[in-house]
């Protein structure tokens, strides 16, 4: 269905509305377009849909005033206040955007919701939790203290953490996940590369590895289990400095290795194939059976 | 320059090969674009080859003995150089490449603050000695800019922004003290260079997070 241009083109100039005032906006714009929204606190949801035009619903908080427009190839949007320093309630938004838009989303405190997208996502944060579901091309979130959560396969990932937590689910593709302390725990995972790293935060990772893939897992202080399927075709190179090692990899069952000076151990299952590289100071290791 | 013709310079970059002026046109992108750092980075381990290419023939073998007992000498009265795997280099060069283009960008929008350190373009022979100096020196900046920012940070991001800040430092002071007591243990380097990695990206976030405040 196709709107009115008078409609589809309101000026990018700030309209502020009343105290908790809902809000309502339509832009017609390319399948692939590129936008931006912001929203310091409050909750910002994205959502993928078939038609090539964006609809905005939503609650502003006191004092906030909504801004946006667009057209063709680029839109803007999101909700400003008058001190974005001061704590204060949140707005929601609820956006519907093109399966195939390349969205970029800015919050403070707000979390981020984004389903339905197979184009490309950048989410950043400061505290607030991201969730994006899976079918993207490419995701990009970073946030400083809030949680990371990853609904589905993904090409591309590429997630910056604190202290939060990352949980990815049903990882696929090539990905990065760094946090400071924040645990990071992939499961269902099915990688052809992935590169996993904290400073103190544990990392657990539930899937296999593609055939000449590689898995890396590089901590400070947390500890790192992997678990994998038995009969797994990969080179191991474990290393920690004042953490253990342990393995229910061979036949024989449990094995226990104590690193002396923190020199690695190697050793290879099923003939070889893909790479397996766990790094730690002084996390322990586990790599389990399935 | 852009991010197709950033992908087409990949390969001359990493091996050294990109002129100066287009080296600086790629370093200037990467400061501005996350989407290409981490193309970089996946990228990593199939530039590994050209960043641990031979830079000369080896010399005949009878001038070895002599240059040998020299290097000893010189290794003897200072610290030498590590072996560490060129993609933790390139990643980490790449990395401060693109933290210094930020730090640059950053204060030529301020107009202020004085010129940010130079940090030379990614040598792949680079030692840790020389790593740790650039990183330090980002960092520095990061912080200086991190620090006249402040005051439009709401107190929850700052405490937040320490406590992170406060988790890498330890485990850096962990790791470089392992260090110190094995210096030739390329693993701790590789967790040294991590840390420091960690602390830059981070630094990086928390400054381009107060300029957009």
């Amino acid at each position: 269905m196709r709107l009115s241009p008078l409609v589809l083109l309101p000026p990018l100039l700030a309209a502020p509305l009343a105290a908790q005032q809902k809000v309502e906006r339509r832009f017609a714009v390319a399948q692939d377009v590129s936008i931006r929204i912001t929203n310091t606190a409050g909750v910002i949801r994205v959502i993928g849909w078939e038609r090539d035009s964006i609809v905005v619903i939503g609650a502003l908080a006191p004092g906030a005033s909504f801004f946006g427009g667009g057209k063709g190839a680029f839109a803007k949007l999101g909700v400003e206040r008058m001190d974005e320093t001061v704590a204060g309630p949140g707005s929601t938004l609820e956006i519907r955007v093109p399966r195939g838009a390349r969205v970029s989303v800015r919050s403070v405190t707000a979390g981020i919701e984004a389903t339905g997208l197979t184009g490309e996502l950048q989410a950043t944060s400061v505290s607030g939790s991201i969730k994006a579901g899976g079918g993207l091309k490419l995701l990009m979130a970073e946030t400083m203290d809030g949680d990371l959560e990853v609904g589905g396969p993904i090409e591309i990932t590429r997630i910056t953490g604190g202290r939060g937590t990352v949980t990815l689910r049903d990882t696929r593709g090539d990905v990065l996940a760094t946090t400071v302390g924040g645990p990071i725990t992939a499961t269902g995972a099915r990688i052809t590369r992935a590169h996993l790293e904290t400073v103190s935060g544990a990392i657990t990772y539930e899937g296999g590895v593609d055939g000449r893939g590689t898995l890396e897992a590089v901590t400070h202080a947390g500890d790192v289990t992997l678990r994998l399927p038995a009969a797994i075709p990969a080179e191991f190179e474990l290393q920690t400095f004042e953490g253990t090692i342990e393995t229910t990899l061979f036949p024989k069952g449990n094995v226990q290795h104590q690193p002396r000076d923190g020199s690695p151990w190697t050793f290879a299952t099923a003939g070889g194939g893909a790479q397996v590289t766990v790094r730690s100071f002084k996390g322990a290791i586990r790599v389990l059976k399935q | 320059m852009t991010c197709a013709e950033l992908r087409e310079r990949l390969d001359a970059y990493a091996s050294g090969t990109l002129p100066d002026r287009e080296a600086a046109a790629f370093e200037a992108h990467l400061g501005r674009c996350a989407e290409c750092v981490a193309r970089l980075e996946a990228a990593a381990p199939r530039l590994e080859p050209m960043t641990t290419l031979p830079r000369a023939v080896a010399p005949a073998a009878d001038l070895w003995p002599a240059i040998r007992s020299r290097l000893a000498r010189r290794g003897a009265a200072g610290p030498g150089r590590i072996a560490v795997p060129g993609w933790w280099l390139a990643a980490a060069a790449a990395l401060l490449i693109a933290v210094s283009s930020g730090v640059t960008a950053l204060v030529l929008r301020r107009g202020g603050g004085g010129a940010p350190s130079v940090v030379p373009a990614f040598r792949p022979s680079v030692s840790l000695t020389t790593l740790e100096a650039q990183y330090s020196a980002a960092s520095d900046d990061l912080t200086g800019a991190l620090e006249k920012a402040r005051a439009r940070l709401a107190p929850e991001t700052l405490a937040i922004i320490r406590r992170n800040l406060a988790t890498i430092d330890s485990a850096l002071a962990e790791s470089r003290r392992a260090l110190a007591r094995d210096p030739a243990n390329a693993a701790l380097t590789q967790l040294v260079v991590a840390a420091w990695r960690q602390k830059l990206d981070f630094l990086r976030r928390a400054t381009a997070l107060s300029t957009a405040s």
